[in-house]
């Protein structure tokens, strides 16, 4: 419990209105896009302005409370979860699109807009900004950035950090500061600005975004490949990009994400084949046909049974919700699921894939593969159920299992969602004792109190 | 520990949903103030919460309840499909079996409203008295300004005559032959009060198809205002005495021109029965419901080109406006769009947003007016977008809260019920 007298504070500093302290509105920002994780607030405070974080910064340094920036709660890893309490700092009403700037190509934007809004506006001018994490509808470009955020078009396009050009930061002491700039190239310095991005909040707030944006191609194509084998699809991926063609998009789907997405929405997805990988390639009309002749022969080459491509936009997109429903399917299926978020170098797909079917069956528990194989960032999930003390154990042997062969494989625990809370066992396994203790002392000079985002990435 | 009996019933659709948050885009209330509480998954999650007995029905808590259209636009695009709609009215009863209705709703609900009679006598005092009202435009009339709680909100007259006192029990086909399909018609009570020249023209219509309609006198309210209150006695009560009412016409169909009455009487099934008995009553009736667009179109295969616009819509841009109640509830969106494309003589505008709900929710708009005209403003921006003459719907409480949105936002467009434009 806060005191009253820094309650009234933060109601001077936001107004009445944007001051949350209701035991229903606390528990509605107890919760992530996790399933496990959960605590509540002391208070929940809507900032408008940049000066109003920094006054709630400096309140909070001062009485040394805990702050959990959150932006659309749609992160995966228990991220904007207020695990010590404290403050949650709402973003989502700063969400003004300050400005798209068609020549330069760029856009300011505030931390509260949400993705498909910028999409939209953008679109009206012709742009894009190309990294497109599936949680499109809820997630803010605060928390895109943040976690560094990336979907199924950074094959080609790469991820969010590509796609920053400056930030507003409120540092957790509440001074303001502004990092990189509105140019492509920035050496002025060190590049500081890059460990707020994927810095899951716990750095600073980001109140402000210069971002870089791309002209929208003017055609685009979907391809779908089916296979017998998913561990031809895996060698299919590199395959592709090895003989220099860059697809906009490769998504990988198994069996069992094909046959709960055919329950769902029946689309005429292949129910019997053991994995589709779908394509997408964009980019001038005459490029993108040859691009797709490409892949067909590619992945026949390589084994797949059957190519099809989509003969309009309609197809394409059914094709597409398909991709996104099966985020769905996995979790509507089952009490407790365990997602994970391996990413390996894309030559290490098929082993990573074959692994994956190889510890299903040792641990008898079923694991669905859905991901972003164009950028060997998967998404294994496994089914299982808390309540099921014993079934649960095996789950999380399997998971430990394919984290270590993941990391094996050169490949890392977490590819774009972050460690937050769910990942930190592995975090200290997994990564460089040296480049930790820096972390820590980073953390330390920016955050002397250790308000900001506590115990976050490590315990 | 209370019976949670309601609640337990809608337990697996609260418990679908994995937070993936795509509902916080599509919700009109939670597009205002973008607080978690008003969103579908902040409401899922607080009914888990009661289900757990880790939250009360709280005066918070009831107005979370209330904060919610039941417009069922986050379903849409929900991935598990969370049945919100039913989430919520669940929980709304759960919460008036826990602490009853509150005087006002209850004298309203299960004294008035559920019985014909009475409810056709309180319409005719309120008609009498409505000239305190002073009047906006036309047959239009708006809260006098020294209310100012309600806002400056505009709604239509009552009718002089209601339809119930101009209406016959059997209209023959009018041909004169043997009709090929005979259906009842359900008023509803904003036809019977308000539009019953629509009705009446509706059963004109009908017969001129080649169609019997009968009326049945003791027909009564839908029940949707009862049970999107929580009210599911008084709204199943309703039901009954409805189907009770049609059951001995041995007709083929039932048709309302209403979208909510239409989507109320076919979802007895899914929000009311207490039993496998009532469960099967209920949806053999939803078998026989037909919204006059689908009935049109899809029973009656009636030409959108054999059709004859009125004269007075001649050369004007019309846009569509999808009332919740028949695009998301009944999933008719294409039959009334390929009417106005293929009339002659009328263009067609699609507008951005045609799936947005108009923003009243049924008593919603009641105490959440601030709300209400802001997305009544976003629908008019949509209006705006097209350049369109006129706003063509299917449901008169739509047509009510746009024709007030129309004159909040100075546009000069008119709200017609699709039945309308043809002769
Ligand atoms: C269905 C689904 C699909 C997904 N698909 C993808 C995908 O394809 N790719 C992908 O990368 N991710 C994906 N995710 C994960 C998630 O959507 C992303 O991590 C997203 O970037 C989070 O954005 P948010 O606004 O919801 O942030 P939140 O969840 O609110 O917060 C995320 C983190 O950022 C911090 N934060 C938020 N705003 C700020 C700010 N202004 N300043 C500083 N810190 C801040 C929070 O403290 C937290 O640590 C998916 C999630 C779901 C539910
Ligand atoms: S869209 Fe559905 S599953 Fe996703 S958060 Fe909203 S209600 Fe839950
Ligand atoms: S039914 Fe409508 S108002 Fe209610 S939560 Fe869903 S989108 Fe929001």
């Amino acid at each position: 419990m806060l005191k009253k007298s820094i309650i009234n504070e933060l109601k001077y500093i936001v107004g009445e209105t944007n001051v949350l302290t209701t035991p229903e509105a606390l528990k509605a920002y107890s919760y992530d896009g996790t399933t496990d994780w959960q605590h509540e607030p002391d208070v929940v405070v809507f900032p408008m302005t940049t000066e109003d974080v920094s006054q709630i910064m400096k309140l909070a340094n001062k009485e040394k409370i805990p702050v959990t920036p959150r932006g659309g709660g749609t992160n995966v890893s228990g991220g904007s979860i207020p695990i010590l309490g404290g403050i949650v700092l709402a973003m989502t009403k700063m969400n003004r699109i300050v400005k798209i700037d068609k020549e330069n190509l760029s856009a300011t934007v505030e931390p509260g807009v949400v993705l498909q809004d910028l999409t939209i506006a953008l679109a009206k001018d012709g742009l894009f900004f190309p990294p497109d994490p599936q949680s499109f509808f809820g997630a803010t470009l605060g928390g895109i950035i943040s976690e560094n955020g990336g979907g199924p078009a950074c094959v080609k396009y790469g991820v969010t950090k590509q796609y920053v050009l400056g930030l507003e930061v409120v540092l957790p002491t509440g001074e303001i500061t502004r990092f990189g700039g509105r140019t492509i190239k920035n050496v002025v310095g060190y590049d500081l600005m890059h460990i707020f991005i994927s810095g899951e909040g716990t750095l600073g707030i980001i109140t402000q975004a210069e971002l870089k944006l791309n002209p929208l191609p003017p055609a685009k194509k979907t391809i779908m490949a089916v296979y017998n084998d998913m561990a031809d699809a895996g060698e299919t991926v590199f395959r592709v990009l090895e003989k220099g063609i860059i697809p906009g998009k490769i998504e990988f789907l198994d069996n069992y994400i094909i046959n709960r997405v055919e329950e769902m929405v029946p689309i005429g997805l292949p129910k019997d084949a053991d994995a589709v990988l779908l394509f997408e390639v964009d980019g001038i009309p005459e490029a993108i046909e040859k691009e797709a002749a490409g892949i067909t022969d590619i992945a026949k080459q390589y084994g797949a049974r059957e190519v099809r491509p989509a003969k309009d936009q309609a197809e394409a997109d059914q094709y597409w919700t398909a991709r996104r429903a099966g985020f769905a399917a996995t979790f509507g299926k089952s009490p407790t699921v365990k997602n994970e978020d391996v990413t390996v170098p894309r030559g290490m797909i098929p082993d990573l894939l074959n692994k994956i079917k190889e510890i299903s069956k040792k641990y008898d528990v079923t694991i669905t593969v859905l991901g972003h194989a164009g950028d060997g960032n998967l998404h294994p999930a496994i089914l299982t159920d808390r309540k099921n003390n014993e079934h649960y154990e095996r789950a999380l042997k399997a998971m430990d299992e394919i984290i270590e062969s993941a990391v094996e494989l050169g490949g890392v625990v977490a590819g774009e969602h972050g460690i937050g809370l769910e990942k930190q066992k592995f975090f200290r396994k997994t990564m460089d004792p040296v480049a930790v203790d820096l972390m820590i002392k980073i953390k330390k000079l920016l955050d002397p109190n250790n308000i900001m985002n506590p115990n976050k990435i490590w315990d | 520990m209370k019976d949670l009996k309601e609640l337990k019933k809608i337990e697996q659709y609260a418990d679908s949903c994995i937070k993936c948050g795509f509902c916080t885009f599509f919700c009109p209330v939670y597009q205002e103030d973008k607080i978690e509480t008003n969103v579908a998954r902040g409401k899922n999650f607080l009914i888990r919460q009661i289900l757990k007995g880790e939250q009360k029905f709280t005066k918070e808590m009831q107005d979370i309840l209330g904060r919610c259209l039941l417009c069922k636009r986050c379903w849409f695009i929900c991935p598990p499909k969370t049945q919100i709609d039913r989430v919520v009215m669940a929980a709304r009863a759960q919460k008036v079996n826990e602490k009853g209705m509150g005087f006002i709703k209850r004298l309203i609900f299960s004294k008035l409203m559920s019985h014909r009679k009475l409810f056709g006598l309180f319409a005719k005092i309120v008609q009498k008295f409505q000239w305190i009202m002073p009047r906006t435009e036309g047959n239009v009339r708006h809260v006098p300004d020294f209310v100012k709680v309600m806002g400056r909100r505009n709604f239509p007259e009552f009718a002089k005559k209601f339809m119930r006192d101009r209406v016959k029990p059997v209209y023959e086909s009018a041909d004169g032959k043997p009709a090929k399909i005979r259906v009842g018609f359900f008023m509803g009570c904003l036809i019977d009060f308000m539009y019953p020249d629509l009705g009446l023209k509706a059963i004109e219509f009908l017969t001129r198809h080649g169609v019997e309609v009968v009326v049945p006198k003791d027909q009564n309210c839908c029940g949707i205002p009862m049970s999107t209150n929580g009210d599911f006695k008084t709204a199943r009560m309703l039901a009954n005495k409805n189907i009770e009412a049609f059951e001995k016409l041995n007709v083929d169909y039932i048709v309302s021109i209403c979208a909510t009455c239409s989507s109320g009487l076919k979802d007895y099934q899914k929000y009311l029965p207490e039993n496998e008995e009532q469960k099967k009553r209920y949806e053999a009736f939803e078998k026989k419901i037909k919204d006059i667009n689908e009935f049109i179109f899809d029973n009656l295969k009636i030409k959108p080109e054999d059709l004859t616009l009125k004269k007075e819509f001649q050369g004007k841009t019309a846009t569509w406006h999808d009332p919740c109640h028949l695009v998301r509830y009944q999933n008719i969106k294409d039959q009334p769009r390929a009417i106005l494309k293929g009339l002659n003589g009328l263009k067609y505008a699609e507008m951005p947003n045609a799936d947005l709900c108009c923003g009243m929710g049924g008593s919603f708009s009641v105490y959440h007016y601030d709300i209400t005209k802001k997305i009544g403003a976003k629908k008019m921006n949509g209006v705006k977008a097209t350049g369109a003459d006129i706003v063509v719907t299917a449901c008169p409480g739509c047509m009510m809260s746009l024709e007030d949105s129309a004159i909040q936002n100075n546009m000069p467009q008119k709200v017609y019920h699709i039945l309308e434009l043809v002769e």
